[in-house]
């Protein structure tokens, strides 16, 4: 029976093919906005977790910020700048913090022999490795005594190695940085994670007096940012609230005055940027869902038309002997078939704009198969939900009324 | 024969238009048994369309009692009624009523789909019912590639697919010119001879009526006389007769592709 329906309702989809086209479109793009949405929203959120899990979720940034005195009082701005003595108080007063690493940076020119890039020079200490997650490729991290006496020595990001060295080992190499000459002394393993872009390999470590003196001269003990890692992922707040006071206190900022400082935790960091691609990702669902429900009012739509042209037929087959239930299966299968095929060219479209985007543009998009499943299913769920009431009316006809139509 | 397959008791059928009550049938009381070929005649409101419906089960009737084949069918279903017609009743309209753009093979198959019947089944049922009408050849024709009396043969064709005790013919030949008309009065009287087929048939035209053995003439909604004719009409000699008149065949005498 179920064969027989399906075979009349992909004839009469077959007679009226431009409309039959028209209505499965609707279909269609909800079904591939669905598709596509979930696509770009699943790949982003797996990026979040990936680069949470690849930073260190206990890691916490505190960067400077210029403060606005009230201008009755402000002539000269408080300094608000961290420094070398700010480091060495925190490791020594805040307990829950592991380690902490100053940054500074900048963007200069390395040449090796034939071959250079430009690429982000930063100067820091040896901790800068735990506080975000590096592990050594080869080689080792300079010792103490080449930071206290600002050796020219470096240690390289994965890419800018390979950039530069090839598959060759650098350690031990000599290269240039500006007009000095750094000996490598390791290289960093691959990270590859990141949100903004950014290659968090392509990058040259050096002990941060040398970059001091060397790369770009700076009062001494000046640093940009501060990165430290708590002891344990569940101390992060304990520790953010211990550099802050401690910091407050050595900024001799007062009860009610803003701090010049700011202290991100990294997951607070990723928390907001999932939490506004979740909120995008709702939105634009919430479209797809929409436009999904629209194609199915065009589908109830047709299927109401399809019932009134076909009153005649309808009678027809009621006098012969079809029973209700094969009439309004007849015209469920109909609103089903239109559908179902919608479900899947959706999906198929959704399908190569994700490829089409993942290689142009290099989007992380991933299709969770069962969100596939989902978009079919809710096709085939509208088709029978918006197909319904027409096939019902169809049924409920009165057979002598129907003969009569023309 | 004898045994009744038709019975109508006090059948009557008023229509609620607003505040105003359109009696369609009075009160008919009818018997009609096995083998008979019966042609009811009227005006159109005489209530003879109205009847037809009850007696086909497409319509209730208002009052009264009607068995069909000893089976009460007044406060049935429709499903059950929509049963009853595929066991017992074939159709054949004034205007053929075939499904367009679908052949005649699929068309005459259509009563059996619903009656769950295999595809070979129905494939052999209906190719044998098209065969009796004369258009085995003509299966895979749609209906406007058919003439007229071809689309009333693959009616009819249809009508006999499911063997029905019964068959109701409403103004079969109305639609036809008259000697397209006398083969399909032919086609209904062989049946009723050879296989006998109780034929209940509507008509307005004294010369398609004569081709019954009963006449029941309506007018009112009620039945105003009932007689027998001993030697009625027989239409293959008439279409005979026009045949070698017109001295060429009859698939040509409308159009045939």
């Amino acid at each position: 029976m179920f064969l027989t329906s399906l075979r009349i309702a992909l004839r009469s989809v077959f007679r009226a093919k431009l409309r039959a086209f028209l209505t499965v479109l609707g279909i269609l793009i909800g079904v591939a906005a669905v598709v596509i949405v979930t696509a770009i929203g699943t790949g982003v959120q797996d990026k979040v977790v990936q680069v949470i899990q690849s930073i260190g979720s206990n890691s916490i940034l505190v960067i400077t910020r210029p403060v606005q005195k009230s201008g009755a009082r402000g002539t000269s701005g408080s300094s608000g700048k961290l420094s070398d003595s700010d480091i060495d108080a925190i490791l020594r007063e805040a307990t829950s913090v592991e380690a902490i690493a100053p940054m500074v940076s900048a963007n200069a020119q390395i040449v090796v022999a034939d071959r250079n890039t430009s690429t982000g020079i930063i100067g820091t200490n040896g901790d800068y490795l735990r506080v975000r997650g590096y592990t050594l490729r080869s080689g080792a991290m300079w010792s103490d005594s080449d930071e206290r006496a600002k050796s020219k020595v470096c240690v390289l990001g994965a890419t800018t190695a390979e950039t530069l060295f090839g598959s060759e080992d650098p350690v031990g190499r000599v290269l240039r940085i500006g007009k000095h000459a750094f000996r490598v002394v390791g290289t960093l393993a691959r990270k590859g994670q990141s949100l903004g872009g950014e290659d968090p390999d392509d990058r040259v470590l050096v002990p941060i007096g040398t970059f001091r003196a060397r790369i770009m001269p700076l009062p001494p003990g000046r640093v940009f940012l501060l990165i430290a890692s708590a002891r344990e992922a569940r101390l992060i707040d304990r520790a953010s609230n211990q550099i802050q006071s401690i910091l407050r206190q050595r900024h001799r900022i007062g009860e009610d005055d803003e701090d010049d400082f700011v202290v991100h935790t990294q997951a607070e960091f990723m928390k907001m940027q999932e939490e506004i691609f979740s909120t995008l990702q709702m939105l634009l669902l919430g479209i797809a869902v929409v436009s999904l429900v629209v194609g199915g009012i065009g589908v109830m739509n047709i299927m109401l038309v399809s019932v009134t042209e076909r009153t005649r037929e309808i009678g027809i087959r009621m006098a012969i002997g079809a029973r209700e239930e094969h009439i309004m299966g007849q015209f469920l299968v109909e609103a089903l078939v239109l559908c179902a095929v919608g479900g899947v060219a959706g999906a198929a479209v959704g399908l190569a704009v994700i490829q089409i985007l993942t290689l142009s543009l290099g989007w992380s998009m991933i299709l969770p198969p069962e969100a596939l499943v989902a978009a079919l299913v809710t096709s085939a769920t509208i088709g029978i939900v918006f197909g319904f009431f027409p096939a019902r009316r169809a049924a409920k006809l009165d057979p002598i009324d129907a003969l009569h139509h023309d | 024969m004898g045994t009744p397959i038709i019975e109508l008791e006090a059948v009557g059928k008023d229509y609620v238009s607003g505040p105003s009550v359109v009696r369609a049938l009075a009160s008919v009381t009818l018997t009609v048994d096995h083998g008979e070929f019966v042609a009811v005649v009227g005006p159109s409101g005489s209530g003879k369309s109205t009847m037809m419906n009850i007696i086909g089960c497409l319509d209730r009737p208002s009052h009264g009692a009607y068995r069909l084949a000893n089976i009460s069918v007044e406060s049935r279903s429709n499903n059950a009624r929509a049963v009853l017609r595929n066991r017992l009743i074939g159709f054949v309209f004034q205007g053929f009523n075939l499904l367009p753009r679908t052949t005649a093979l699929e068309n005459v198959e259509l009563p059996l789909v619903y009656r769950g019947q295999s595809k070979k089944a129905r494939r052999e049922m209906a190719t044998h019912a098209l065969d009796q009408v004369g258009l085995r050849d003509r299966m895979h024709h749609t209906p406007n590639q058919l003439s007229g009396g071809q689309q009333q043969r693959v009616a009819i064709a249809r009508a006999l697919v499911t063997d029905p005790p019964l068959l109701l013919a409403d103004e079969p030949t109305g639609n036809l010119d008259s000697r397209t008309s006398d083969e399909i009065l032919a086609l209904l009287q062989a049946l009723n001879r050879d296989r006998g087929i109780t034929i209940v048939m509507v008509t307005h035209e004294s010369d398609v009526a004569g081709c019954a053995s009963r006449v029941i003439i309506m007018r009112d909604g009620d039945v105003r006389s009932d007689k027998r004719q001993d030697t009625p009409r027989d239409a293959a000699e008439a279409a005979k007769a026009a045949r070698a008149a017109a001295d060429h065949p009859p698939e040509s005498s409308r159009g045939s592709p």
